[in-house]
């Protein structure tokens, strides 16, 4: 039985980013479409087949895993940051509601807006290429545990940081680089053994490989690796945002 | 008496090198209206923050009825409201979401009949579907209180509650802060405003650099430190008093118009009016004038009296 007071949290959350859908959900589905089309329409039609998949088709579970990392990250990392610098931080801070309560609002909301933003891609991209999906559960679960993970990361960098360069250090200059070079446009099969090894240091190219195995079918990587980087992540980023909430760092004073 | 409804023991809080509070003892009792004065940066924001859970102590323990604020949080926070210094809001809802926000964070579900009786205190009726970020700042102000009261707290702390108001929504206020002490709400409020204190509160505590002053009734306060003055205005000018009144104290003010002279707390001046009749001295018109809650609180922070 949820609480009133984390439903409360939850539902604020929610309708703060339904408030600005075109920033919130909009944006990202239309960036990713400009991707999908630009490298998966018009150049896959000369690139053919990766691994026996239309190029259109294999670049889709990439793109929405990024979309559902960023939207994650994003959606607690800049609710929370505001939330410090107007000071309505203060309502929560003084409000009954458990450390486990606040982090659980914060979390659900960017796992809905992750997920949402995610099926909605997945949607866009299904109109081009089908809407086959090999293993359904296996990828809604895979996904879900990613958008925990990077809302909990959100959520600690919001706590941590002290200016909006800092948010936005993380999305431009960690995770988008990352999942890019992470396979999103290529399989790690059509690498040079050097880069190959590169790429498989790369926590990104696991889980973009791992919800590439629940869509498509196909892996370069074994999936549950995947499975084990995405658990790892929550547990360790939830964990230490559960700290910050039990000692107040950066929160109370 | 019964338990106090806040009971600070040894709170110390330091940030860094510097020392907010320096070892604190006080409690707050039930239905009380408290006046928890001082200069800027004498540690009032910083104790109130720790009673209500903004701020995590460095030593030292605080209680809210019976129950530790740091360990038994939810019940503590449960009990209090607070209304912070600075102005903040939420420009993605109206006032009555705002509310209602507030009222669920504590597990309330705002009837219509409380929220209505909110908004009419706090004057904020017509602004019930406004956005929060178009409102006025006494409004913003009005609105904080409001987000204090969803959850009718036993214990409301109220953190300048005043700074940058109009005269009228003052007055409005400070009837409001009485109806709840009415009802039995015990009310913690630091003020600049001295005669706030003065008008409102049962109690005063005046805190200096980390350290409680002086903690009493606010009438006793008044009585022990506030020194008296006695103006007389003579029918004629005087050019030297008579000895008696001399001896007195007294002293010629005005171009020798106005013959006057301070007494201590307590002290009487029958002496001196009888000394003026015995001088033949005409008078036209007498006036006492006892300091002021701002004058005495001015006299302690000099450190002229204990």
């Amino acid at each position: 039985m949820i609480g009133l007071g984390l439903r409360t949290l939850l539902a604020k959350e929610v309708r703060r980013f339904l408030r600005v859908p075109g920033q919130t959900v909009l944006s990202p589905i239309i960036t990713t479409t400009l991707y999908f089309v630009v490298f998966g329409y018009s150049l896959g039609s000369r690139l053919r087949e990766v691994e026996g998949v239309p190029y259109a088709r294999f670049i889709v579970p990439g793109l929405v895993t990024l979309g559902v990392v960023s939207n994650a990250f994003l959606n607690t990392a800049s609710s929370m940051f505001v939330m410090k610098l107007q000071g309505t931080i203060t309502d929560l801070l003084v409000s009954p509601l458990s450390y486990g309560e606040v982090l659980a609002g914060f979390v659900g909301a960017a796992v809905i807006r992750g997920l949402t933003v995610g099926l909605l891609m997945w949607a866009v991209a299904g109109v081009f290429t089908g809407f086959g999906v090999a293993h359904p559960l296996a990828a809604i679960g895979l996904l879900l545990l990613i958008a925990v993970g990077f809302s909990a990361l959100g959520f600690i960098t919001a706590v941590w940081a002290t200016s909006f360069e800092q948010i936005n250090f993380f999305p431009t200059f960690i995770i988008t680089p990352l999942t890019f070079l992470g396979g999103v446009f290529y399989s790690a099969r059509m690498l040079s053994p050097g880069l190959r090894r590169f790429t498989l240091l790369n926590p990104l190219f696991y889980l973009v490989d791992g919800v590439r195995h629940a869509v498509l079918g196909l892996s370069d990587a074994p999936p549950a690796a995947a499975v084990a980087i995405a658990a790892g992540l929550c547990a360790a980023a939830l964990g230490v945002s559960y700290a910050m909430l039990r000692t107040g760092y950066k929160l109370r004073g | 008496m019964g338990d106090p409804v806040v009971s600070v023991r040894g709170v110390e809080k330091r940030f860094g090198g510097f020392t907010a509070l320096a070892g604190l003892d006080l409690d707050i009792r039930a239905g009380e209206i408290f006046a928890l004065l001082g200069p800027n940066g004498a540690g009032k924001t910083t104790l109130i923050s720790i009673v209500a859970g903004l701020l995590r102590a460095s030593a030292g323990t605080v209680r809210v009825l019976g129950r530790d604020v740091v360990t038994d949080y939810r019940y503590t926070r449960r009990h209090l409201g607070l209304v912070p210094q600075e102005i903040n809001f939420d420009p993605f809802f109206t006032v009555e979401e705002a509310l209602r926000i507030q009222a669920g964070y504590f597990g309330v579900r705002l009837s219509e009949e409380r929220l209505e009786e909110i908004l009419g205190a706090l004057d904020l009726a017509a602004k019930r579907h406004v956005n929060a970020r178009a409102l006025s700042g006494g409004m913003k102000r009005r609105l904080l209180i409001g987000k204090a009261l969803v959850h009718a707290p036993e214990v409301l702390f109220l953190d300048e509650p005043t700074a940058g108001v109009d005269v009228e929504l003052r007055q409005q206020l400070w009837r409001y802060v009485r109806t709840l002490q009415g009802r039995g709400t015990t009310i913690v409020l630091t003020t600049h405003y001295l005669e706030e204190a003065e008008e409102l509160a049962d109690r005063v505590g005046i805190l200096d650099r980390g350290r409680l002053l002086l903690v009493e009734d606010k009438a006793e306060v008044l009585r022990r430190y506030a020194r008296k003055t006695l103006r007389a205005a003579l029918a004629t000018p005087l050019a030297e008093l008579p000895a008696p009144l001399r001896s007195l104290g007294a002293r010629l003010e005005d171009g020798g118009r106005v013959l006057s002279l301070d007494a201590e707390p307590g002290e009487s001046f029958g002496p001196a009016l009888a000394a003026l009749a015995a001088a033949g001295l005409a008078v036209q018109d007498v006036e006492t004038q006892r300091m002021r809650l701002e004058d005495v609180f001015v006299t302690l922070l000099r450190g002229e009296r204990p």
